[in-house]
C-alpha cells in the first residue's frame, strides 16, 4: 500500500517537511506553511484592520514568499490591510540591479504599489562606492545600518504604520547565537521579538519568525514563485558565517534545533542589572533618527566616509578618533532630517512623490530626495 | 650522534597517548634540516629545506607514530584546537608555536584538554 | 537574508580582532621576575605564580556560596549547614577540583567540631569546613556496549586522598528501586511507563518489572534521535547525584565545570531550548521545597579555563582516569557545540568568557510555572500549546483525551523536546509502524513516577489546571525527611 500524507491521510506525500520530519502532500504543505504564519500574526496581534503595511522586498526568496503569503492571508482571513512593496537599492552592480527587476515583476503579479529608494539618493553613496572606500571588511555594517534607516524613511514617505520583513527562523536563531557569543546584550533582548517598536520608529515585524528557510525555498519552488537567488557579491560578516555554519550543524543533528533556540531566546530577557548598562535612547542631532549617541550610527558612518576615514564609524573607539580629529567640516553631505509621519499622504502614489523630510533640518540636505 | 641529527623527547598526556599506541613517552632522532613543506616521506634531495621545527614534528608524529583518528590530533596543518604544547615545560605560545626550531635534547609535551569533563 | 557559510578556522575577516597570544613580554606578570611558563588569556605566568593564582580564582568563586546567606565578598566565617558532595567523573575538570578541594579544605585539618552555626562563629582554620566530604561517581558504561567500567580506576584516585568518602553509582540506578529507597524514596506501587511515540507522552501503568539495566536500555533505545542520548545521560547523572547529595546531608554539591565547559554547556542548553534555565546552569539550589535543606550546586572552576586545568593537572602530576568520551557524544548537541566553541576560541580567544558574561546578564522572562518532573529544574508551562502553534503536526486538535494521563504537561520544554524531537537521520515513520505495541512503553526514572503520582493526586484533589503547584509540597515520595 502506498504511503499517505501524515496530515490528511488521503494524498500521496511529496515532501518531507524539514521542520517536523513528517511526509506530507503539497496541499497540506501549503496549508501548514500559511497557517503557521497566520498563527504567528494572530498570536502577536501584529495588525489592525485598515493598517498600511509595507513589505520590505529585496527580490530574494524570503521577501518574495513573504509578499505572496501576506497577500494570500490578507485576502483569505480578511485582515483588511493595505499592502505596499518597499525596496531599497543599495547600489550593488550585478546584484541589486538584477534583483530589483524581480521586485518589479512581483509588483505586477500581486498588483501592489512599489516604492524603490536608493542609498545613493539618501546618503550620496552606493554600496559599490562604499566598498571602494572601506574595502570588504566592514561593508556589511554600513549596509545593515543604512538599510534599516532607509526602510524606516521609505515607510514614513509611504505613510505606512508597519514594515514586515522576511527574516526567517534561521535568521532569528542565528542572531540569538551570535548575540550570546559576541555579548551583544542590547540586541539579545530584542532579537527574538516578533515585533519591535521604539517610540519614534515605525513598527517592524517578522511574520516568518518561526518559518524555516528550507521551507521558504520549498514553498517558492512548489508555488513556482520567481525570485532572485544570487548571493550578495560582497563578503558577508565572517562571524555571522560561523554562527550560521554552527546552526546548520545543529539542524542536521536535530531539525528542531532552530525553533529550540528561538524558544530559548524568548524564555529569557536582559536582567535588571544589565539593563542599566544599556545606553539610553537619544535622537540624532543631525538627522532626527534614533541614536544611542549624539549622532546616529548612519550619520557617524556617513561622516567617516565623507571625511575619508571610512572605518572610523564602526566602533566606539573609531568614533572617538573621528571626533578628536576636529569638528565636522562645513558642506559635508548629510542625511535629510527624519520625521515620523511628516505628512499624511492621501494615497500611496502621492506619497511617493512627496518628499518626507520635515522642515526642521538644521543642516540642509545636499542630497535630493525624489521618487525612485 | 652526528651533527645533522637532533635527539628529542616527546610525551603525550591528557588521553592523547591513546592515539599513539598508548605510549606516553617517545624518544626520537630527527634530521636537523627537514623539507620546508613538512612532507615526511623520503623525498628527492633537491627539495627546499628548513631547520627542524614544531610544525614539522607535528606532521612527522602524525605520519609515523599516530595509530588512529588523525583528525583528533591535527586540523588545518597544526594541532587540533584544545591540544596544548609545552616546549621544555613552557607553553609553546611563548616560544613561537609551530615555528619554534627544535634544539638537541628538547622535551616536547602534547596534552589534550578535550577528553572527559 | 542568507549569508554564505564561512569556515571558522580559515576566515580572518571579522569584527572581532585577532590578537597576539601574549602581551608585550615573556616575563611573569605576577612576580615580574621569572621567565613565564604559560600564557592564560594573554597574561604570562611562571610556574611558581601559576598555582596560587589558580587557587585564588577557585576560592573566590567557591567561598561566597558557602554560607546560606552570603555576607559579601570578604566573608570571615565559613559555616555550611551540611556536608559536601563532589561530583567526580574522572575527567580533567573534576580531577583538578578534587585536588583543589583536598588541598584547600581537607588536608591537614582536624575533624569539624559539631557545634551549630550560631555557636561556631570562629571558623578555625585547622578545622574541616564541611564535616564530611563525599565523592560520587556515576558509571555510564551500562549505556554503551563496548565501554569499560572505570569504577575501580576512579576509586583508586578518590582513595588516594585521605578524608574523602567514595560513593560509586551506576546510571541504571535511576531505574533501580533499591537505589531509590537508599536515598529515601518510597517503594513505589508499580512504576510508570510512558508511550514515547506520541507528543503527548501518554502515561501507562507498568506491566512487568524489568532489571534496571534493561530499563535503561529500553529508555535510551526509544529516544527519537541520537542527540537525545548524551542529553539524557547527563540529566540522569545529575539527578542521581542530586539525590545522593540529599541522602548524604550535603548542603553543597560541587561540579568540576571549568569556564570553557560552562560556556559550552550554556550554548548547548540554549540550542536545546533550555534558555529558561541559564541561571541554573551556572548555580542552582535544588530540593528546598517543604522546608527542607536545599542542596546548592556550585561550579567553583567557572573562572578557570580548560588550559589552566590541563596545566594544573600536568604540573601536579594528577592522573586523569576518565578520558574516554561517550561514544555518541560528538553527535550530540553538546559535542557539536564543544567542537564549535573550542575551534572558535582559537581565533577569538575571548569567546568563552564573553558567553558566560552574557549569560550572567540574562534572567528568565516569566516566573516558573513549576518544576519539571524529569530534570527537576524550573519550567515554563504550556510547552505543547506553543509547539502546536509553531509547527502544525495534525489537522485536528490534539488527540489526547483529558482522561488519559500524560507526561507532557509535567515536563519543561527541553525535556519534552529530548523525548519527542526526531532526528533527520532516523526514518520518521508514522507513529504505529515503528516497533510492536510493547516496544512503545518506556520505563521512567523513579523520581519522575514519584512526582507525577503526587501531582496527579493533587490535581484530583484540587482540580487545579495549572502546570504544577510549588506550594504546600508534600514530599515527593520520600518516606521521611532526611
Amino acid at each position: 500500500m502506498p504511503r499517505l500524507c501524515a496530515l490528511c491521510s488521503t494524498q500521496r506525500p511529496i515532501l518531507k517537511r524539514p521542520k517536523t520530519g513528517q511526509q506530507i502532500c503539497k496541499d497540506c504543505f501549503f496549508y501548514v506553511f500559511e497557517t503557521e504564519v497566520h498563527n504567528t500574526i494572530l498570536e502577536a496581534k501584529l495588525f489592525q484592520p485598515g493598517d498600511r503595511v509595507a513589505i520590505g522586498a529585496s527580490g530574494g526568496k524570503d521577501s518574495t514568499v513573504l509578499a505572496h503569503v501576506m497577500k494570500t492571508l490578507n485576502d483569505r482571513y480578511d485582515y483588511g490591510l493595505e499592502l505596499f512593496l518597499l525596496s531599497i537599492d543599495e547600489g550593488i552592480t550585478g546584484y541589486r540591479d538584477d534583483s530589483l527587476e524581480t521586485v518589479k515583476q512581483n509588483q505586477k503579479e500581486y498588483n501592489l504599489p512599489l516604492k524603490i529608494l536608493s542609498y545613493n539618493e539618501f546618503y550620496g553613496w552606493t554600496m559599490d562606492s562604499i566598498v571602494e572606500e572601506v574595502g570588504r571588511r566592514n561593508n556589511c555594517t554600513f549596509c545593515g545600518v543604512f538599510r534599516r534607516q532607509a526602510l524606516d524613511r521609505g515607510a514614513a514617505m509611504l505613510g505606512v504604520d508597519h514594515i514586515v520583513t522576511g527574516h526567517n527562523a534561521d535568521d532569528v536563531a542565528e542572531t540569538v547565537l551570535m548575540n550570546i557569543m559576541r555579548g551583544d546584550i542590547a540586541r539579545l533582548g530584542r532579537c527574538t521579538a516578533i515585533c519591535t517598536q521604539g517610540e519614534d520608529t515605525i513598527k517592524r515585524s517578522k511574520p516568518f519568525k518561526y518559518t524555516y528557510e528550507k521551507e521558504i525555498v520549498m514553498y517558492a519552488y512548489f508555488k513556482r514563485l520567481t525570485y532572485f537567488s544570487t548571493e550578495c557579491i560582497y563578503s558577508p560578516d565572517a562571524y555571522r558565517g560561523h554562527a550560521r555554519s554552527f546552526l546548520k550543524m545543529l539542524e542536521a543533528a536535530r531539525p528542531s534545533a532552530i525553533i529550540d533556540i528561538i524558544y530559548s531566546g524568548e524564555a529569557c530577557e536582559v536582567g535588571e542589572e544589565a539593563t542599566k548598562e544599556l545606553k539610553e535612547r537619544k535622537t540624532c542631532k543631525r538627522c532626527g533618527y534614533i541614536a544611542s549617541n549624539d549622532l546616529c550610527k548612519a550619520c557617524t558612518l556617513l561622516e567617516g566616509l565623507e571625511r575619508g576615514m571610512g572605518n572610523a564609524g564602526i566602533t566606539d573607539r573609531g568614533r572617538k578618533q573621528l571626533e578628536a580629529s576636529g569638528p565636522t567640516p562645513d558642506g559635508l553631505r548629510t542625511i535629510p532630517f527624519f520625521q515620523m509621519n511628516a505628512s499624511t499622504p492621501t494615497d500611496a502614489t502621492s506619497s511617493v512623490t512627496t518628499s518626507g523630510q520635515g522642515s526642521g533640518a538644521r543642516i540642509s540636505p545636499v542630497v535630493d530626495v525624489s521618487a525612485g | 650522534m652526528s651533527e645533522d641529527q637532533i635527539l628529542l623527547k616527546v610525551e603525550f598526556g591528557g588521553g592523547l597517548e591513546l592515539l599513539f599506541s598508548n605510549e606516553k613517552k617517545h624518544a626520537l632522532t630527527l634530521p636537523a634540516r627537514v623539507p620546508a613543506d613538512n612532507s615526511t616521506s623520503p623525498a628527492p634531495s633537491e627539495k627546499e629545506t628548513k631547520p627542524l621545527d614544531i610544525a614539522y614534528l607535528i606532521h612527522w608524529l602524525r605520519d609515523h607514530r599516530l595509530k588512529e583518528r588523525a583528525e583528533l590530533f591535527m586540523e588545518n596543518d597544526t594541532v587540533r584546537p584544545g591540544i596544548l604544547v609545552l616546549i621544555n615545560d613552557t607553553d609553546w605560545e611563548l616560544e613561537g608555536e609551530g615555528g619554534y626550531e627544535i634544539k638537541d635534547r628538547d622535551e616536547i609535551v602534547f596534552i589534550s584538554t578535550l577528553h572527559g569533563g | 537574508m542568507s549569508t554564505s557559510c564561512g569556515n571558522p578556522t580559515v576566515e580572518k575577516d571579522a569584527l572581532m580582532p585577532r590578537r597576539r597570544k601574549f602581551d608585550r613580554t615573556k616575563t611573569c606578570i605576577k612576580c615580574k621576575d621569572n621567565q613565564g611558563n604559560v600564557t592564560i588569556r594573554h597574561a604570562v605566568y611562571c610556574k611558581e605564580c601559576f598555582f596560587p593564582m589558580l587557587n585564588q580564582k577557585f576560592k573566590r568563586s567557591l567561598e561566597p556560596t558557602i554560607n546560606p546567606i552570603p555576607d559579601g565578598p570578604r566573608k570571615k566565617n565559613l559555616y555550611p549547614p551540611g556536608n559536601l558532595l563532589i561530583a567526580f567523573s574522572g575527567g580533567l575538570g573534576s580531577t583538578v577540583l578534587l585536588d583543589l578541594v583536598h588541598k584547600g579544605y581537607v588536608a591537614s585539618r582536624k575533624p569539624r567540631e559539631d557545634a551549630d552555626a550560631a555557636v561556631r562563629k570562629k571558623d578555625p582554620k585547622n578545622e574541616m569546613v564541611w564535616k564530611e566530604v563525599h565523592v560520587c561517581y556515576v558509571e555510564v558504561c551500562g549505556a554503551f556496549p563496548a565501554m569499560r567500567d572505570r569504577t575501580e580506576d576512579v576509586r583508586r584516585v578518590v582513595e588516594s586522598y585521605d578524608g574523602f568518602k567514595f560513593v560509586p553509582l551506576r546510571v541504571e540506578d535511576s531505574f533501580d528501586t533499591k537505589w531509590w529507597e537508599s536515598v529515601g524514596g518510597k517503594p513505589d506501587k508499580g512504576e510508570l511507563r510512558v508511550d514515547i511515540t506520541n507528543e503527548d507522552l501518554i502515561l501507562l501503568p507498568s506491566s512487568n518489572a524489568t532489571s534496571p539495566l534493561s530499563a535503561l536500555h529500553t529508555y535510551l533505545s526509544s529516544l527519537p534521535a541520537p542527540t537525545a542520548i548524551p542529553t539524557t545521560l547527563q540529566t540522569l547523572t545529575r539527578l542521581l547525584l542530586l539525590h545522593t547529595a540529599r541522602a548524604t546531608s550535603s548542603s553543597h554539591f560541587l561540579f568540576g565545570t571549568c569556564l570553557t565547559s560552562l560556556s559550552v554547556s550554556l550554548v548547548s542548553l540554549v540550542a536545546q531550548g533550555g534558555g529558561f534555565n541559564i541561571k541554573e546552569e551556572v548555580q542552582e539550589d535544588w530540593g528546598g521545597e517543604g522546608g527542607r535543606q536545599a542542596v546548592r550546586i556550585v561550579r567553583p572552576l567557572k573562572d578557570i579555563v580548560m588550559k589552566e586545568c590541563a596545566m594544573y593537572a600536568w604540573w601536579r602530576g594528577l592522573e586523569v582516569v576518565g578520558q574516554e568520551v561517550w561514544p555518541d557524544a560528538r553527535q550530540g548537541i553538546g559535542g557539536i557545540t564543544k567542537d564549535f566553541i573550542v575551534g572558535l576560541e582559537k581565533d577569538y580567544p575571548s569567546t568563552v568568557s564573553t558567553i558566560t558574561r552574557t549569560c550572567a546578564k540574562l534572567a528568565p522572562k516569566e516566573t516558573p510555572a513549576g518544576i519539571c518532573t524529569l530534570c527537576n529544574r524550573p519550567a515554563q508551562g504550556h510547552v505543547q500549546d506553543w509547539k502546536t502553534r509553531i509547527s502544525i503536526r495534525s489537522l485536528s486538535p490534539s488527540l489526547a483525551s483529558p482522561q488519559q494521563p500524560s507526561l507532557a504537561p509535567y515536563l519543561c520544554y527541553m525535556c519534552h523536546t529530548t523525548l519527542t524531537s526526531k532526528s533527520s537521520k532516523k526514518p520518521s515513520s508514522g507513529s504505529s509502524s515503528a516497533g510492536g505495541e510493547e516496544g512503545n512503553e518506556v520505563p521512567l526514572p523513579l523520581w519522575v513516577g514519584a512526582r507525577v503520582r503526587r501531582m496527579e493526586r493533587e490535581e484530583m484533589r484540587d482540580k487545579v489546571k495549572e502546570f504544577l503547584l510549588d506550594k504546600e509540597e508534600e514530599e515527593e515520595g520520600y518516606a521521611e525527611p532526611i
